[in-house]
């Protein structure tokens, strides 16, 4: 491995992006797009006046998240067939460049386009911490999640146009695989969720309200009478029959981990969560991690609601904070299997790219 | 092993076989070149000439067979064989975007060449190929002939002991041909070692030392070949001021010829000889007949005749046709 030719070939594949004009138009809509959110970003997020900062902050990177997820298969998805079929692969591997060398430099490449995005979502995001709330952690850890899952989908895209013959086919391809940890994931975790369904069985009983017909009724344990509220303190209530019903519940708690390779879900679970007064999550990686980790608590197998009871419920709900403490975080598992896949597409392409070439895939030629 | 008197040999090749799939490109190719000479690769289209210079330029893996280059094997050591090697692909492909000079520096750079040594290398080769006007033009708009030149100086910038051309010439001007003739014999002059493919057989007559003979993936033995430059061929006699069917019927009878055996080819006479000697002696019967003899030279080059012969008797329909260096063609590469 050589620097020196490692750096030619990141320069060689950076100098080609960058003297086309339709690269300036891609980096000039991206803009527009997020300029546009981030003013609607501060028009929704008025409601909480002193943490909006953050809210719109997290609002910025996902979208930055989700238009680099959409734009960069096309721009690595191609990046080694393409260049086997404009036969200027073959010239660059006769050189001293080693395989090693043409694959991580097209990786390099094609990361720092796609940082290139993250690089014009930064005034925005400037912006964005000006208007108060955002600590400095929470822009610290999610900047660097979104930079490594810049990383992650530009090393899918060069891996499958290493291992793929055909550029069309292998850009498809990496727009599936993108797919399948943005969306694919949410599917499977809703149907899976949905179909392992368990019984619930709900016992409660209410009050006799028959017997409370003249008008009067009585306290319940703990009530005290008051002027506003006259309840006839009574020693013995009369309570209706307990009667049961059973329902069937969805298991999410056992396909939550379908989650953690999600990018979005990890660059929420990752980021430190800021809790309002209210108790609730201020910011968007918050409210979504809050969501995730509520799906591991499973659902009680019995449930019950009485109402002579001074707790008719049985279950106080708990604040956010608590929840995302007492539950397992789980992006360091997604973010590590994203890592384990892409080195491993890049390897892939490594070997069908190595030369001298024993086999080549079906349909191609070396040059 | 190399004695003084025989040449060392660059490109060593025994028993080679590639297959694609089904399709077996190279069956069985051995051949030599020597460092100092000008070799031409020759064989019809999808005789397994792209194939076998991809193995020599080690981006191919033979199934069988060895290939030293140099004395290096590309396969076991590839870094240090590319070392020697420059190689000019059938099928240019240039980075667009990119200008001829940034072309050849990136190059050099791939090579290790230090930054100004890596400008003054590219410098040096478009001057030495006549790209020096088009230096700062993107390599998408020169003319496929200015490609063609480009993709010659890249073969060249790590200065290689051993150059492998595929169709060089394809797609050059006259003038370009006699400066890229010109440039082989100054390298096989220096002591590189040149092989050089081409299906125009005329101009590798010109610049060739040596000749090697592919077909359907195997060489053909010299003896082969020798046979088949030495065998009868067709001479035109050309006589001044006369017209070709009156001047038919004169040599036919200088020579004692039936008039049959001659025929008319334009403004020539074309008369069959067994052997060169019997050419010469034919020559001095004509200008001993009092016939005004303007030329008399071979109708086809030894190579083409030999090429012709090879072909097992007929000429495949692609050589007869006037010569085509089709860069595309998809049948080179993968059968």
């Amino acid at each position: 491995m050589s620097g020196q030719r490692l750096g030619t070939i990141v320069r060689l594949e950076l100098t080609q992006r960058t003297r086309s004009v339709a690269w300036y138009v891609l980096l000039g809509v991206f803009a527009l797009l997020l300029l546009i959110v981030t003013v609607l970003s501060f028009l929704a997020y008025g409601y909480v006046p002193d943490q909006q900062g953050s809210a719109i902050y997290s609002t910025i990177v996902y979208m930055t998240l989700l238009l680099i997820v959409l734009v960069s298969p096309t721009l690595s998805g191609a990046s080694i067939n393409g260049d086997r079929d404009a036969a200027t692969l073959a010239p660059v591997q006769v050189t001293l460049a080693t395989t090693g060398e043409i694959v991580l430099g097209k990786f390099l490449a094609a990361w720092t386009t796609g940082l290139a995005f993250v690089a014009v979502s930064i005034p925005f995001l400037v912006v964005s911490t000006l208007a108060g709330g955002a600590d400095f952690a929470m822009i610290a850890v999610s900047l660097l999640i979104l930079v490594i899952e810049v990383g992650v989908v530009a090393a899918i895209g060069v891996g499958l146009s290493g291992i793929l013959a055909r550029p069309l086919f292998s850009v498809a391809t990496t727009y599936l695989v993108v797919a399948a940890l943005v969306i694919g994931t949410l599917i499977a975790f809703g149907l899976l969720g949905a179909t392992m369904r368990t019984e619930q069985v709900n016992n409660y009983r209410t009050l006799d309200y028959a017997a409370y017909e003249d008008g009067s009724f009585p306290c319940l344990q703990g009530e005290t009478p008051t002027d506003d509220y006259p309840c006839e303190p009574t020693p013995d209530l009369e309570c209706g029959e307990w009667e049961s019903y059973t329902y069937d519940v969805p298991r999410f708690d056992r396909v939550w981990w379908i989650l953690a390779a999600n990018p979005f879900v990890i660059l929420a679970d990752a980021t430190p969560t800021r809790i309002s007064a209210d108790g609730y999550p201020i910011d968007l990686f918050g409210q979504i991690k809050f969501g995730v980790r509520m799906a591991q608590i499973p659902p009680e197998p019995v449930t019950t609601f009485d109402d002579c009871s001074a707790t008719p419920g049985q279950n106080q709900p708990q604040d956010a904070d608590e929840i995302i403490a007492s539950t397992t975080p789980s992006w360091f598992v997604g973010l590590g299997l994203q890592v384990l896949l892409a080195a491993g597409l890049l390897w892939w392409a490594w070997a069908r790219t190595n030369t001298p070439a024993r086999t080549l895939p079906p349909g191609t030629r070396i040059a | 092993m190399t004695l003084l008197s025989q040449p060392a040999p660059g490109i060593v090749v025994d028993g080679v076989r590639r297959a694609f799939g089904e399709i077996q490109a190279v069956r069985n190719v051995t051949l030599q070149a020597h460092a100092g000479r000008v070799t031409g690769l020759v064989g019809p289209n999808g005789s397994g000439k792209t194939t076998l210079l991809l193995m020599l330029a080690s981006l191919l893996a033979p199934d069988a067979g060895t290939i030293r280059i140099g004395g290096v094997d590309p396969i076991a050591d590839p870094h240090a064989a590319r070392a020697l090697i420059g190689w000019m692909p059938d099928a240019l492909g240039a980075w667009g975007s990119l200008t001829s000079r940034e072309t050849l520096v990136v190059t050099g750079r791939l090579y290790g060449l230090s930054k100004p040594a890596a400008t003054a290398r590219a410098d040096a080769l478009l001057i030495e190929v006549g790209l020096v006007e088009l230096a700062d033009s993107a390599a998408r708009v020169l003319s496929r002939g200015q490609k063609q030149r480009l993709g010659l100086a890249r073969a060249l910038v790590n200065d290689p002991r051993v150059l492998l051309l595929d169709e060089p010439a394809s797609g050059l001007d006259p003038q370009a041909r006699i400066d890229l003739r010109v440039l082989l014999r100054r390298f096989a002059a220096e002591g590189r070692t040149i092989l050089v493919s081409s299906h125009i057989l005329s101009e590798l007559e010109e610049v060739v030392d040596d000749a090697v003979f592919v077909v359907a993936g195997e060489t053909v033995d010299s003896a082969r070949v020798q046979a088949a430059a030495w065998g009868a061929r067709s001479w035109r006699v050309r006589l001044a001021g006369v017209e070709a069917s009156v001047a038919a019927g004169q040599v036919a009878a200088a020579l004692g010829l039936d008039a049959t055996g001659v025929v008319t080819d334009r403004r020539d006479v074309v008369v069959p000889f067994a052997s060169e000697d019997a050419a010469a002696a034919a020559l001095r019967d004509l200008v001993a007949a009092g016939l005004p003899v303007a030329e008399f030279a071979a109708a086809q080059g030894s190579l083409e005749r030999a090429f012709l012969d090879l072909g097992s008797g007929a000429p495949p329909p692609e050589a007869s046709a006037p010569p085509n260096p089709d860069p595309a063609d998809p049948e080179e590469a993968t059968s």
